[in-house]
Parts: structure tokens; C-alpha cells; sequence
């Protein structure tokens, strides 16, 4: 009994971990711009993708393929998320939010059919973290990859404080999402501080993309439910809470995990959508409050 | 601003244009025309894609005498994409015969149309529901549910000695479809699964289903998945040391499947198919390979195969002098053919296929072995 | 308005017969597909327009929707054996029914959470009909029989396309009776200005269920006709990918507009079709071309239609002042409210007198703005009363408020989009009504321009004529001067001095003290939630309190 529930956190934290990065990176860009990026999704498959396609490029045999690979990952996603800024965004950006909702399903419709075009339509499976191997926990064989991908999701959240937190660039940019206009008359660029964000939203989807291509291998096709998860997520967390949206990402799938061990996948499934429409009738602004004026 | 608005109305004819264009109109001497109708996006693009490269193997290489032409168009996930497809081809290419998806719920749309057009469609779908509709336009060249979920089911049974198995089934057509199949089989057999567990295609963690199957005391796992989803369930199973055997569907034969796990996770585990290109060592079926190989940049599997059978009936049919649809049809109801992967013949409702194998992996590779074969399961042949 | 509205629906109806012409003359049964699915597809955006153009409530309930209505066909006809054209009234009634109920839990929830909301209600339809036994399971339903009225079967290709546009054709009509007599004003600025709609009375909850349900009966009505036209229902129709079409659908044809949609529908649905030939490609390039429509047409087609055919200026028409009821004093006593641990007031309150000028002075934070917005309704008093000569306010609604004849101008006014200023200043009165307002306030001129064309100063006195336009008692406003010049000033004395000597009760909340003490007859001076000093304009100006709280600072500064 002990060791299925440690066997299923353990699971569960290390899909959630992931998670937790698509929506930290999904809830920047809404404080940043106020938009929901429908890209999002999208841009942590083709993260997943890009690790596929830089391991080939590696030598066989190395110890940890998928850590060396990781700061060309968070690179490249960050290029690509300041690419999806220029593109999607910038030009709307005196446009309805919704306006963005959809330039960005467009983006997003492009990155999966081009990559399917490029790579093909079958699953692929990402560079390893650490080497291969299970250690025993309380009688549950808990692999090194899990233990790694918690571990390297755990350090991207801290570098993502740190740099928000702790540096002048981080509190621009945060003063820059939370009153635009006041950041701007203190000689803030606007148009830097929201490019930044993008870049960061798309490094941390990157990042998550790689830690879940080795575990649970990616699909071109896989970018909407990691959507959804991130949007749910942003919800229950408190609309523009950063850190609530990363926690309600990992809840969501430690309730996923042990809802569909105690029940069925479905009814997980099920009750997941009804706690969210419960949870926005009786406590709309979220599991741990709205951050404060973001309400649209 | 003008030129905006000049360029958007430019835009529009040009769209208007296309969209209506001219109905092509075919002469007497013209090449016949084949239209490949195949989802090559969305969820089910891996096993269209197979479809596709096969149909076109087969299209590009016709017998001496045979010349036709032919169309690919995506039928992508729904039925309304399927249908519209259909029906461009059907006014647009006039084929005499057409590749058509795996999807059965696609099928299911296609079919009464392309019965009232009588076109035979020449399609993999294994849905079991398809032979209800009792059209006489379907041809199936990928052995059905009936046949190759027998094959699944008395092999876990009978020679692996399942008795409580637990059966992992996708939400999709494919994977309810294969559940009540396998269900009935198994009742045939006197057993009774211990968990009958749906899952959706975007789950990626088995661990749940995996342990509801230990705690309910399943001696072994069938699986009615697609293929990223079955090589996460093969291999979470050998990481949470799962006991017992595993028999798969015909996805894990594909060899992208089995590229995902490391061969050691796939030790002891079968899956059902009905050939598989990359075991046969066979001369005909090692040169179908290497060219398949060659040209499309991928392994090919046992969908690949049956379409290129399938395709290579439709054109043995038009070097008999089959000219329109309906001689196709005709031919391919009352002709037997011998093709790489197996001998077909119509049962009367247009499945042609009536052999399934049992494939397994030693753990070394990821190559698998023919372990068992189920030959004219049904009866037919 | 009705000539310029009809000059551009010309343009689009004489496109769309053309294009309808050459079809029907050249086209084969597979271009009269593409232009069925175009037409299905129209009645379902049309549909959202209502709700996503028009309330400017992002439901993504619309897939969904379609799907119930699709289902509800097949239901009928293959398991209950019902003709399809019952079977299509039930497509009509069921997803109407459905959409109403979403309407409900989602009518207190804003923005981003209405999206998620019917996302999530989408998601369960989904999971529904894929699992459900009775809808078939992933597989679906098959087998629905062709659509004959009388024995006379519709389902060929040009019959069904002539079926589907007539009923393209009949939403558009059902569209322009959703927003007729007035409702296109009202729920423009329920969209765009929530607090001035609430103040004036405007009632959010019926308006979002009149519009969810005709939302839903279209979206339903286009479900049936796909169930028809592919014999088949399968859970493909619940998946995201109709929601994104009818979004799409949306945008590109400009927010609201249902030329525009069904134009932009007549564009995005065959476009797939046009790339075709790039096989795996071809959804490439339809995201290339989505991407690069909403780029280029950041107001959709149908702004880009009324750049080239503007509305020609309408008719306007005669003014006529409302009736109003008389009253004698507006008394507010006591009144205490708490934000967290703020005490924004602490027993504060004032008497209005018909025919009066009462100003409310006070330093930033004083509570004068939270006053006003107690007495209007916008917010809940934790304690105190508010009497309208013998009726108490603080139980009524907003709504009851304004009828009882409390009108409210805003700080910054909240000012609609797509409507005149005739139509905005209307919402809540006659048009005639609105005319004598936007006279008093000097902007008759202005009665047929967009209501978002006018400048800071002109947004001001439009706010304070659409609280006059329904004939207000008690004219509450929230620093009507600031952000003004000196002439304009002058004239907005003139006006609030004239209104009182009509009988209102005119209160005005302001910083500028040269501007107030003209023309106030009582002052009312808070400081930090509490009355410091309320009489005739003199007698505060010199109490000394109030000076060395607020007034000499003041004159210091």
C-alpha cells in the first residue's frame, strides 16, 4: 500500500514538475501582456522536439545527454518564444486581447504541422536526464529520471525566482507587467520587457518539453493538452498568481494520478473539470486569491 | 489602402477561383485515376502516413499495360474532412478505386457515399462495426478485429497461460472497438478480464492503470492502444516490475513503436499484427523493405503493407481489363490474390484478410519474431 | 443608420448571390459541399457573434453546443426513428436549452473565466459522447437518413445547399431581431462600459441569456445540418477544432459583425481546401494565412468593408424630454464601508434637495467616490441608509435604483464600441430621449459619429447625457470637470445649474474648487470617511476645520 502511494507521487511529482514549468511560463506571459498565449502548448512540444533533434547531434554513449543539452534547449525556446512576441504579438498588441488568442492558435497550428512536417508524425523519445536506473523508496523502484526531472524543474522554478526576484532586469519586468503604464513613464521599454517575457515563457516551456520527452516521449499533436493542464492550472492558482499557477499544476497531477489509481483516468478526468467549474462559482478568484488588479 | 483592398479581392477570386474550379473530364485512352484518401495529419497521421507510403509503392509500379494516376489527400481527424475529401475526388478525379483511411469512424461517413457513386474503397480499417453497414464497396485488406483480436486473445490465453488478464483500451474507435472484441473472444475462452480500463489518447503516466491492474490480480496485460501510448505502457510496466505477460495490439509491431522502449523493456512481450515487413526475411519481402526504405526514409510496417497489397489487387484488377469502378469492384469480390503479406479473398462482405500473426521481442533487439501464426482464423479461406 | 447598414449589407448580399450564381452554374456536387459546410458553419458564427462579438464574453461553449445539436439529430433519427426534420427542431430546441443553462453559472464570472468556464463545460461534452454507450461511443452514430420534407428528398447537393443558406439567411434575421429596438446599444455597453451599464440600469443576466440561447439554437441548428449532410455523428464535432473555426470565423470577420462572419466563413472554411494539393502542408499553410488575416486585419473584414462603405450619416431624430417623477431630497445617513482593513467611511452622509447643487469636496481617499457608488448601487454599504424622500435604496438593485431615478456619470467615462452617440446615450431611454440629452449637453452635432471617435472632453459630456437621457431625478457625478478647459467649464456650470433650476437633485463629487463653489448650493466636506462639515456653500467655506483640512491647503497650493 505504501509503496503504490510513494510509487504514484512519485509519478505524479515528476509529471507535475513539468507542468508546474508550462505554467509558470503560460502565466508570465498573461501578467506580462494580459493575453493568453494558445501557443503554449505547442511551444513545449516543439521543445521536445528540439531535444530530439540536438541529441542526435551528440556522440553516443555520453552519462547525461539530457542535462548537457539542456542550456541549448532553454536557448533555443527563448529565441523562439521572443519570435512568437514578434510575430504574434506585437503587431496586435493595441488589439483585443482575443485578438492574440487567435494569432497565436494560428502559430500554434503552424509549429505542429511544420514539425510533423519535418520529423515526421510518430512519437519520439528525448535525451535521457541521468543514466538509467531505479532506487528503492520505501519499496517503491522510483527511476533516476523521475528523481532528475523533479530535481532539474525544481532548480529552473528557483532560477525563475531568483532572476524575477533578485535582479534589476526581474523587477522590471515585473514592475512593467504590473502597471505598464507607470513602468513606461520610468524609462522602461516595454517593448524589451515583454520580449524578455516571452523569451522566458518559451525557454521554460522548452525546458519542460525536454524533461518530458524522455519519460513520456512527444507527439506533434501533443500541444494542446499541455494547454489545457497550464490554463487550468493559471485558474485554480489565482488569475496572475505565478507561483499559484506552478502549485496548482503540480496538485492537478498528484489529483490526476490518484484519482485514476483510486478510480478511473475518466472520472479523474471528470471530476477535474467539474472542481473547475465548481471552484469558479464559489471562489472565483482562485485556490490561493487573484493577484491584485488583474482582473480584466 | 487600395492596393490592400485590391490584393484582398485578388486574393479572394483567386480563392473563389480555385475552390470551384473545372470538373476534369476523363477520355476513353486517358490513364485510370486513383485517389489516396488517408489521414496523413492529426492523432492518426503515423498509421496514415504507413497507408499512404504503401498505396503509393504500389501506385508508382503498376504491371506492364496499367496506367493510371493518382491524388493525395489528407482526411485529417473527422469525418466531415474524410467526406469532403471524398467528394472532391469522386467529382474532381473520377477514381476507379480508392485508398481509404484506417479511421473507422471515417469509414462509417465514406462508405454509403461511395456506394451510391459505386467506388470500391480499399482501405486497413479494422472496426467491426464497418461490416454492418453491409456495403458492398468496402474491401478490407488489414485482417479485422474479428481476426486478429482472436489471435491476441487465444494466444495470451492459451499459450501464455493468461487467466485474470487486465485489458488497457483507448478512448478512440480503435481502441472500443478492440475491447468488446476482445472481451467476447476472451468469454469464448472462459475467461473473464479483472479490469477494463479506458484511456484517453493524451494520458501519458500508466502507472494508475498499472497498479488497479496489480490490485486486482491480473496475471497479464492486453493492450488495445495506438502507438506512443503502447510504448508508454510497455515500458512503465517493466519499470514499476510489472509481472506477467504483455500482448499488445498491432501498434507496438510498428517499428516506431518499438523504437521508443529499450529492447530490454520489450523482453517477453507479443503483440498481434498482421505481417510484419522488418521480421520477414523472405526474398520479395526484404526488397519491399529496402525499396520502402529507400524511399520514404522510414521502416515500413504491416499498414503499409496491406495498403500496398491492397493497391496491388486494385491494379491486377485493371490488368485483367477492369476500366471503371464497377469492374474493380466486381474483380476484387470474386478474385483471389496473392499478396506479400498473405493470400486475400473476399468473405462475402469485403474482408479480405484472414491471417493474423503473434510477433515477440527477445530483449536484445527491437526487431520482433514471428512466434505463432493464425492462419484463415475465420474460416473463409 | 438603417440606410448606411443597408448599404453595406447590399454589398455583401450581391457578393454573396454572385458567388451563389457561378456555383450553382459551375460548380460540381463537391463545390456545393465546401459551400454547404461554408453555410453551416455561418449559422453557428453567427451565433457567437451574439455572444463573442456582441456581450464580448469569450465562450468557447459554441463547439460544444454544435456538438449537442448534431447529436440531439442522430439521437432522434437512428435511435428514436424520428424524421430528420423533427430531428432538426430537436437540434434547435436542445442545444438552445443547454446554452441558456450555460448562460446561468457563468453569469457572475468575467473575462478569462468564462473562457475556461465553457472550456471546461466543452471538455465534459467531449468526454460524454466519447464514452457514452447511447451516443455510440468514439465510433459515434451512423446511419441518419437524408433530410425529406414530404417525401421529397433535400439531401442532394444543390437542395441541401439551398436549405442550408435559407436557414443562413434566417439566422442573419434572427441576429438582427436579438439586436434590434435598441438591444445592439445595450449590449455594446454591457460589453464595454459594465459600471455605466449597471448604473443605468441595464440588466446583465437577461441580455447573456437571451444571447446564450439564441447562440446556442444556431450553433445547434449548423450541428443538425453537419449530422445531415455526413450521415454520421462522431465525438470529432465536440473537439476544440470546431470551436477554433468558429473563433476564427469571428475575428477575421471583424468582432460582431455577422457580414463579416459570414463573409470570413465563405474565405476560412474552403481554404483547406485550396491548399489541398500540399498534401501534410496544406494545414501549414491555413495557419500561415490565419495568422497573417489577423495581422493584417486587426478590425476584421468587416472593417475593412466600412473603411471602403462608411456609414452614411442617418436620420436624427426629434428630441423629446422624458417625463420625470418629482422628489423633494435625496438623505444619505450614516453610511460605513470596509475594504479589508480600510475603513473607507465611517458614517457619512449627505442631504440632496430637488432644485439644488450639493458638492461632496474632499482630500484623495476620503470616501467620495465609495459614497457615490453606495448610493448608485455599485457597492453594498456594510451599514447606514439611503431614503429617496420616504424610500428606502440601499435593499433595491441598480436597476430598481435607476428606475426610481437615479443616474450616474463616472470619473472616466466608459464609452462603447460600434455604436453612434445617439445609440449610446439611448440605451436606457427613448431616442427622442437621447436627442434632448445630447442638446442640453451640446452634442446634437455629434448624435451619428462613433461614440469611441469623440475626445476626452466630448466622452465626458456623453457620459453625462446618457444619465440624463432616461430622465434622471438625481444626477449623481463623479469629477465632471476635471480634464476640461476653461470654456468647456463655463458651459458645464451653465448646464448643472440649469438642470437643478429644472427640479433635479444634481450632486458633483470635485477637486476643483472654482469650478464648484459657483454653482454649488450645499457642501458636503469628507475627510478620511466621515463628515467634516456639511451646510450652505458659505458657511463651509468658512469653517475652519474644513479650511485647515482641505480648503486652505487648497487656496495654498
Amino acid at each position: 500500500m505504501i509503496e503504490a502511494t510513494v510509487q504514484l507521487l512519485a509519478t505524479a511529482l515528476a509529471l507535475g514538475s513539468a507542468y508546474a514549468l508550462t505554467a509558470l511560463g503560460f502565466v508570465l506571459i498573461i501578467n506580462a501582456v494580459g493575453a493568453v498565449n494558445f501557443a503554449h502548448g505547442d511551444l513545449v512540444m516543439a521543445g521536445g522536439f528540439v531535444a530530439v533533434a540536438l541529441s542526435l547531434l551528440l556522440p553516443e554513449g555520453l552519462p547525461v545527454p539530457g542535462l548537457i543539452l539542456l542550456p541549448a534547449v532553454l536557448l533555443t525556446m527563448a529565441v523562439g518564444g521572443a519570435a512568437l512576441a514578434a510575430v504574434a504579438y506585437a503587431p496586435l498588441r493595441r488589439s483585443p486581447p482575443v485578438s492574440v488568442f487567435i494569432s497565436t492558435i494560428a502559430v500554434g497550428l503552424i509549429l505542429q504541422h511544420a514539425i510533423s512536417l519535418g520529423a515526421g508524425p510518430q512519437p519520439r523519445v528525448g535525451p535521457s536526464l541521468v543514466g538509467d536506473g531505479l532506487v528503492d523508496l520505501l519499496g517503491a523502484a522510483l527511476s533516476y529520471q523521475q528523481l532528475a526531472t523533479i530535481a532539474v524543474a525544481a532548480v529552473l522554478c528557483l532560477a525563475v525566482h531568483t532572476l524575477l526576484n533578485r535582479t534589476r532586469f526581474g523587477r522590471q519586468l515585473r514592475a512593467a507587467a504590473q502597471d505598464p503604464e507607470m513602468a513606461r513613464a520610468c524609462g522602461i521599454d516595454l517593448r524589451i520587457t515583454i520580449g524578455a517575457t516571452f523569451a522566458l515563457a518559451g525557454a521554460l516551456a522548452g525546458g519542460a518539453g525536454l524533461l518530458l520527452s524522455n519519460q513520456y516521449f512527444v507527439t506533434p499533436t501533443d500541444g494542446a493538452m499541455f494547454m489545457l493542464k497550464a490554463y487550468v492550472a493559471t485558474v485554480i492558482g489565482g488569475w496572475g498568481r505565478i507561483w499559484g499557477a506552478a502549485v496548482a499544476a503540480l496538485c492537478i497531477a498528484v489529483f490526476e494520478v490518484l484519482v485514476a489509481a483510486a478510480v478511473s483516468y475518466l472520472v479523474a478526468e471528470m471530476l477535474l473539470y467539474l472542481g473547475v467549474l465548481a471552484l469558479l462559482m464559489l471562489r472565483p478568484q482562485g485556490l490561493f486569491g487573484e493577484a491584485e488588479g488583474r482582473r480584466a | 489602402m487600395h492596393m490592400t483592398i485590391t490584393r484582398s479581392l485578388m486574393t479572394l477570386s483567386a480563392a473563389v477561383a480555385l475552390a470551384i474550379g473545372m470538373p476534369a473530364t476523363a477520355q476513353a485512352d486517358d490513364p485510370l485515376a486513383v485517389s489516396v484518401l488517408v489521414p496523413i495529419t492529426g492523432f492518426l497521421a503515423l498509421e496514415g502516413t504507413a497507408q499512404r507510403n504503401g498505396a503509393v509503392m504500389a501506385l508508382d509500379n503498376p504491371p506492364e499495360g496499367v496506367r493510371v494516376t493518382y491524388d493525395v489527400a489528407d482526411t485529417a481527424t473527422s469525418p466531415e474532412v474524410a467526406v469532403t475529401a471524398l467528394r472532391r475526388a469522386l467529382d474532381r478525379q473520377k477514381p476507379v478505386a480508392i485508398a481509404a483511411p484506417i479511421f473507422g469512424t471515417q469509414m462509417l461517413a465514406m462508405a454509403p457515399i461511395a456506394d451510391r457513386a459505386d467506388v470500391p474503397l480499399i482501405t486497413v480499417s479494422g472496426t467491426a462495426k464497418l461490416t454492418e453497414l453491409g456495403h458492398d464497396i468496402v474491401f478490407r485488406f488489414f485482417p479485422t478485429d474479428a481476426v486478429v483480436k482472436v489471435a491476441q486473445a487465444r494466444y495470451a490465453v492459451q499459450d501464455l497461460g493468461m487467466k485474470r488478464p487486465a485489458i488497457l483500451f483507448q478512448t478512440t474507435a480503435y481502441g472500443q472497438s478492440g475491447r468488446t472484441e476482445l472481451v467476447r473472444v476472451l468469454g469464448d475462452l472462459g475467461v473473464a478480464p479483472v479490469l477494463e480500463e479506458a484511456i484517453d489518447p493524451g494520458i501519458k503516466d500508466f502507472v494508475p492503470a498499472l497498479e488497479r491492474a496489480a490490485a486486482a490480480g491480473a496475471d497479464g496485460l492486453l493492450l488495445q492502444l495506438h502507438s506512443g501510448p503502447t510504448a508508454l505502457a510497455v515500458r512503465q510496466a517493466h519499470e514499476r516490475g510489472f509481472e506477467g505477460p504483455i500482448v499488445a495490439g498491432s501498434a507496438l509491431h510498428q517499428p516506431t513503436t518499438a523504437a521508443l522502449v529499450e529492447p530490454a523493456a520489450l523482453a517477453g512481450v507479443c503483440a498481434e499484427s498482421a505481417s510484419s515487413p522488418v521480421s520477414d526475411s523472405g526474398a520479395e519481402m526484404a526488397a519491399f523493405a529496402e525499396a520502402y526504405r529507400q524511399r520514404f526514409e522510414a521502416e515500413p510496417d504491416a499498414f503499409a503493407l496491406a495498403q500496398y497489397d491492397g493497391m496491388n489487387m486494385v491494379l491486377a484488377a485493371l490488368a485483367a481489363g477492369a476500366r471503371t469502378a464497377e469492374a474493380v469492384k466486381i474483380w476484387l469480390a470474386g478474385n483471389r490474390f496473392q499478396g506479400l503479406a498473405m493470400e486475400y479473398v473476399s468473405d462475402g462482405t469485403g474482408n479480405m484478410a484472414h491471417d493474423a500473426i503473434i510477433l515477440c521481442y527477445d530483449g536484445l533487439t527491437r526487431t520482433p519474431v514471428v512466434r505463432k501464426r493464425y492462419d484463415n482464423v475465420d474460416g473463409v479461406r | 443608420m438603417r440606410l448606411a447598414v443597408h448599404r453595406r449589407g447590399l454589398a455583401y448580399v450581391m457578393l454573396f448571390l454572385t458567388a451563389g450564381a457561378v456555383l450553382l452554374g459551375a460548380g460540381d456536387a463537391y463545390a456545393m459541399r465546401v459551400a454547404t459546410l461554408v453555410g453551416t458553419y455561418a449559422i453557428a458564427a453567427i451565433g457567437f457573434q451574439l455572444v463573442f462579438g456582441r456581450l464580448g464574453l469569450l465562450a468557447l461553449s459554441q463547439g460544444a453546443l454544435f456538438a449537442i445539436g448534431a447529436y440531439a439529430l442522430a439521437l432522434s433519427s437512428v435511435h428514436w426513428g424520428w424524421p430528420p426534420v423533427l430531428g432538426l427542431v430537436l437540434s434547435v430546441v436542445v442545444p438552445a436549452l443547454a446554452g441558456a443553462l450555460v448562460a446561468v453559472p457563468i453569469a457572475r464570472l468575467e473575462s478569462h473565466y468564462v473562457a475556461l468556464a465553457t472550456l471546461g463545460l466543452a471538455q465534459l461534452v467531449l468526454l460524454a459522447v466519447t464514452n457514452l454507450e447511447v451516443t455510440g461511443g468514439a465510433n459515434g452514430l451512423y446511419g441518419i437518413p437524408p433530410l425529406t420534407v414530404f417525401g421529397f428528398d433535400l439531401s442532394d447537393s444543390w437542395r441541401m445547399l439551398a436549405v442550408v443558406w435559407v436557414a443562413v439567411a434566417m439566422a442573419l434575421c434572427v441576429f438582427a431581431w436579438a439586436t434590434g429596438a435598441g438591444r445592439a446599444g445595450r449590449l455594446a455597453t454591457l460589453r464595454d462600459a459594465p459600471h455605466a451599464a449597471l448604473a443605468l440600469g441595464l440588466d446583465p443576466i437577461s441580455n447573456r441569456l437571451l444571447a446564450f440561447t439564441v447562440a446556442g439554437a444556431l450553433a445547434g441548428l449548423a450541428g443538425g445540418f453537419q449530422a445531415l449532410g455526413l450521415g454520421v455523428v462522431s465525438p470529432a464535432v465536440a473537439r476544440f477544432d470546431v470551436m477554433i473555426t468558429l473563433l476564427a470565423i469571428a475575428v477575421v470577420g471583424g468582432r460582431g459583425s455577422v457580414w463579416g462572419a459570414v463573409t470570413a466563413a465563405a474565405i476560412l472554411v474552403p481554404l483547406p481546401e485550396v491548399f489541398r494539393g500540399l498534401e501534410q502542408a496544406y494545414l501549414l499553410a491555413y495557419g500561415v494565412m490565419l495568422l497573417a488575416a489577423v495581422v493584417a486585419l486587426p478590425t476584421g473584414i468587416d472593417g475593412l468593408v466600412r473603411r471602403v462603405l462608411p456609414d452614411a450619416p442617418a436620420p436624427t431624430p426629434t428630441p423629446a424630454a422624458p417625463k420625470s417623477r418629482k422628489i423633494s431630497v435625496l438623505r444619505v445617513e450614516r453610511v460605513a464601508k470596509r475594504f479589508g482593513g480600510v475603513q473607507a467611511l465611517d458614517g457619512a452622509g449627505f442631504d440632496a434637495r430637488a432644485g439644488e447643487v450639493t458638492g461632496i469636496i474632499g482630500a484623495n481617499g476620503s470616501g467620495k467616490t465609495t459614497l457615490l457608488n453606495i448610493v448608485t448601487g455599485l457597492e453594498t454599504a456594510d451599514a447606514g441608509v439611503v431614503r429617496l424622500d420616504a424610500i428606502p435604496l440601499l435593499n433595491h438593485s441598480p436597476r430598481a435604483r435607476a428606475g426610481l431615478g437615479l443616474a450616474r456619470g463616472f470619473q472616466h467615462p466608459e464609452i462603447p464600441g460600434g455604436i453612434d452617440v445617439l445609440a449610446t446615450v439611448s440605451v436606457a431611454a427613448t431616442l427622442g430621449a437621447g436627442m434632448a440629452a445630447l442638446e442640453r449637453v451640446g452634442l446634437a452635432g455629434r448624435a451619428r459619429v462613433p461614440a469611441t471617435s469623440l475626445g476626452p472632453a466630448e466622452r465626458r459630456r456623453l457620459d453625462i447625457a446618457r444619465a440624463l437621457a432616461a430622465g434622471p431625478t438625481i444626477l449623481l457625478l463623479d469629477e465632471p470637470a476635471s480634464g476640461l478647459g476653461a470654456g468647456e467649464r463655463a458651459d458645464l456650470a451653465v448646464l448643472l445649474c440649469a438642470l437643478a433650476k429644472s427640479g433635479m437633485a444634481v450632486v458633483v463629487v470635485e477637486h476643483g474648487m472654482d469650478f464648484l463653489l459657483p454653482i454649488a448650493d450645499r457642501l458636503v466636506c469628507l475627510d478620511a470617511g466621515r463628515v467634516l462639515a456639511a451646510g450652505p456653500t458659505d458657511a463651509v467655506c468658512r469653517d475652519p476645520a474644513v479650511i485647515a483640512a482641505y480648503l486652505g491647503t487648497e487656496s495654498a497650493s
